[in-house]
């Protein structure tokens, strides 16, 4: 099961990656964002599935996908110019760090300890006891902060205030 | 069980390295393309690779609440930079008719 989730998860980046049209590539995404839900779900957090579902697959992919549609820029624009040392240097400092924390993760005896630890699942009992008993300031504050984002959202947008 | 079967059915190690893979075709994908859209989704894979790593090891470490609750901390963040992000992209193709980062690199009007 692990492997089915893992290769969904990443099949879908990588169509992400490098579909040319971007609202194929935001459909891979969602792809990606539900393979992740299903690692999740094997790591014994339904909530958090769910949650990844709602809020990424759900809101996020679709604030983009109407974005895109909204601006009519479905294919990205030709390059105004070639800039060949950005690209190649990008694509060089990505393959080496990818590389590194490949074998950096392949070589940690820390991470390989077979302890599969057996623990309760999450649940959302548990979950919003701790959230409003020990994180109350931070959930108000998360509060705050989504309505700030709300109000300069609008007055970015907003032609005249 | 052998090593490679515990990584093959999802050991810690396993996880650790999905969340990396995951990070590092974000970075790609933000470095290389170059509209600004498909770098914002470049930008959400990070943030997911990053919720990924938080909640394995709050699984293998004992299965605390902790690591969920900064899940939703990050997922609101997230919520946030997606809505202030898209209308800057808005904002930005209002004024120069292009969502190409390439085209944006001026401060001048």
């Amino acid at each position: 099961m692990f492997l089915i989730f893992a290769l969904i998860t990443l099949v879908g980046a990588l169509l992400m990656f490098r579909l040319k049209n971007l609202i194929t590539a935001g459909l891979s995404l969602v792809l990606c964002f539900i393979g992740i839900a299903g690692l999740f779900l094997l790591l014994g957090n339904p909530v958090a599935a769910a949650l990844q579902i709602i809020v990424y697959s759900g809101a996020i992919v679709v604030l983009v996908l109407f974005v895109i549609m909204l601006l009519a820029s479905h294919e990205e624009e030709k390059p105004e110019k070639p800039r060949g040392i950005q690209r190649w240097g990008s694509a060089v400092t990505v393959s080496a760090l990818g590389v590194g924390a490949i074998w950096i993760v392949k070589n940690s005896k820390i991470l390989a300890s077979p302890t599969t630890p057996n623990v309760d699942p999450m649940t959302l009992n548990r979950l919003g006891a701790s959230l409003f008993r020990e994180h109350l300031v931070g959930f108000e504050i998360a509060g705050l902060l989504l309505l700030a984002a709300m109000i300069a959202a609008v007055s970015l947008v907003k032609r005249e205030l | 069980m052998t090593p490679t079967q515990a990584f093959l059915s999802g050991n810690l190690q396993a996880y650790i390295l999905v969340a990396l893979l995951l990070f590092v075709i974000g970075l790609a994908t933000v470095l290389i393309r170059r509209s600004l859209l498909i770098q914002f989704m470049g930008v959400e894979l990070m943030l997911n690779a990053a919720n990924v790593a938080l909640l394995a090891f709050a699984r293998f470490r004992g299965g605390d609440v902790q690591g969920t609750v900064f899940y939703l901390f990050i997922i609101a963040v997230a919520a946030c930079e997606a809505a202030v992000g898209l209308a800057i992209v808005v904002a930005l193709y209002r004024h120069k008719q292009t969502t190409d980062s390439d085209r944006a690199d001026s401060l001048r009007q």
